[in-house]
């Protein structure tokens, strides 16, 4: 048989099917898998990546719940510590500010507490990411959430990191942050037939190079495919790591490839001080002091209502493309 | 005169679709108005009617398979002897009505 005979190892899906099936999978495993959240029932999740859960697994393990953010992942966190495995869905990442307390307070620390008597295994699945709708809706605020010991963080940008992302969510001890974004939704890709999980911890190389190291994570990953693109026109080739997993970082993955690139440039739709490339750029000048760096960010001010200011604000391939040939030129 | 059907656009955020179904097999004579394909996008379904008449003579996409926004569907044909190409480029675009729901 060759190759072209062989059945394909993978399907194509939208985004939002790569989470409807993770999650329908592990709720058909494992009975303790509960979804919490508003709009996951009847509608079928915001962005509609609920679609067939309640009918396949009834209103008792799929919940609306209240609009109220600390309610939703109180009962998230509670429920983990009682025994379940719930997923507790926030619509958009700046709500995630309303359930700090039951997430940080406990969940992420549960564990610490009762010397490993009580895990807290929740999943928060939210979405980040700025896509016109304003100042309170569009924030991405991974970096705070890093700064959380014994919180795991995961950001996939296709269907199929999402996929075996959330799977392994699903069977760990959490709590894990599952974030993904509102620009991935329309994205399709392939994913693989066969069940399969894939490891916290493990960035992915998406693109190989020899000049300079691009970190990125969930929708960004996007604007730095596209941006090596049009730098390898120029013959500049990007090497761009695609973060995967936050909390923990894959640092050495990253440091290895920037050591043999010799430049790093960190993109990430989060603010620039104290964040996602701030930690990155550290830890990796720490094994190579001498290597070159720089940082690409949302600029320092809320993102606008405005189109055209939300789109001056927020990262784009022109202003990556520019941090590539300016450190390259330094 | 032989029409390629392709993926109507722009719609927003679309790049892609699914073909969900097919309203009529090779050698169905589709009227202006009747649906030909329904196309399936990451959060809607888009109906495909035809804006003339048209005879369905290749269908290039089958239900479940992706194609891209302006890219060809199906091959069409004014009446049905006309002899279809071998290559699909560079063929007529066949005018229809979309709506997305």
């Amino acid at each position: 048989m060759t190759s072209s005979e062989r059945p394909p190892a993978t399907r194509r899906l939208f985004f939002r099917e790569a989470i409807a099936r993770a999650l329908a999978e592990e709720m058909e495993r494992d009975p303790r898998v509960i979804l919490l959240g508003q709009d996951v029932g009847a509608f079928g999740g915001s962005y509609k990546e609920f679609t067939g859960l309640l009918d396949r697994f009834g209103s008792e393990r799929v919940r609306d719940t209240p609009v109220s953010e600390a309610a939703m992942i109180g009962l998230g966190v509670g429920a983990a510590g009682a025994g379940l495995r719930p997923i507790v869905s926030i619509t958009y990442m700046d709500f995630l500010m309303l359930g700090l307390d039951p997430l940080v307070n406990y969940a992420a620390k549960v564990r610490f507490k009762t010397g490993g008597l009580i895990t807290a295994p929740v999943v928060i699945k939210t979405t980040a990411g700025a896509k016109g709708q304003g100042v309170a809706h569009s924030q991405c605020i991974e970096a705070w959430m890093m700064n959380v010991p014994g919180l795991k963080i995961v950001a996939p940008s296709t269907p199929g990191d999402a996929y075996g992302l959330l799977k392994s969510a699903l069977r760990g001890d959490g709590p894990v942050l599952f974030v993904d974004h509102k620009r991935l939704f329309p994205v399709a890709g392939e994913v693989p037939i066969a069940q399969s999980l894939i490891p916290f911890g493990a960035a992915a190389v998406a693109h190989k190079g020899e000049h300079v190291t691009i970190t990125a994570h969930s929708y960004m990953t996007q604007v730095a495919m596209k941006a090596a693109e049009i730098l390898l026109a120029e013959g500049i080739s990007c090497e761009i790591i695609d973060l995967r997993s936050l909390a923990p970082l894959d640092i050495e993955l990253i440091a290895a490839s920037a050591a043999q690139t010799g430049a790093l440039v960190t993109l990430d739709e989060g603010q620039q001080t104290c964040g996602v490339g701030a930690e990155i750029a550290y830890q990796v000048r720490e094994r190579t002091p001498s290597l070159r760096v720089a940082r690409v960010n949302t600029l320092p001010a809320p993102v606008s209502s405005s189109p055209v200011l939300e789109a001056a604000s927020i990262p784009n391939v022109d202003r990556l493309a520019d941090a590539v040939r300016r450190i390259l030129n330094a | 005169m032989i029409y390629a059907l392709v993926v109507p656009g722009p719609i927003e955020d679309v790049e892609e679709v699914r073909i969900l179904e097919w309203h009529g097999a090779p050698a169905t004579r589709f009227a202006s108005g009747d649906l030909i394909v329904e196309l399936e996008t990451h959060k809607a379904l888009v109906e495909v009617r035809a804006a003339h008449m048209g005879i369905l003579r290749r269908i290039l996409c089958a239900v479940g398979e992706w194609q891209k926004v302006g890219q060809p569907l199906a091959l069409f044909s004014d009446n049905e002897s006309e002899a279809l190409p071998d290559v699909v480029s560079g063929q007529e675009i066949m005018t229809v009505n979309f709506e997305v729901t």
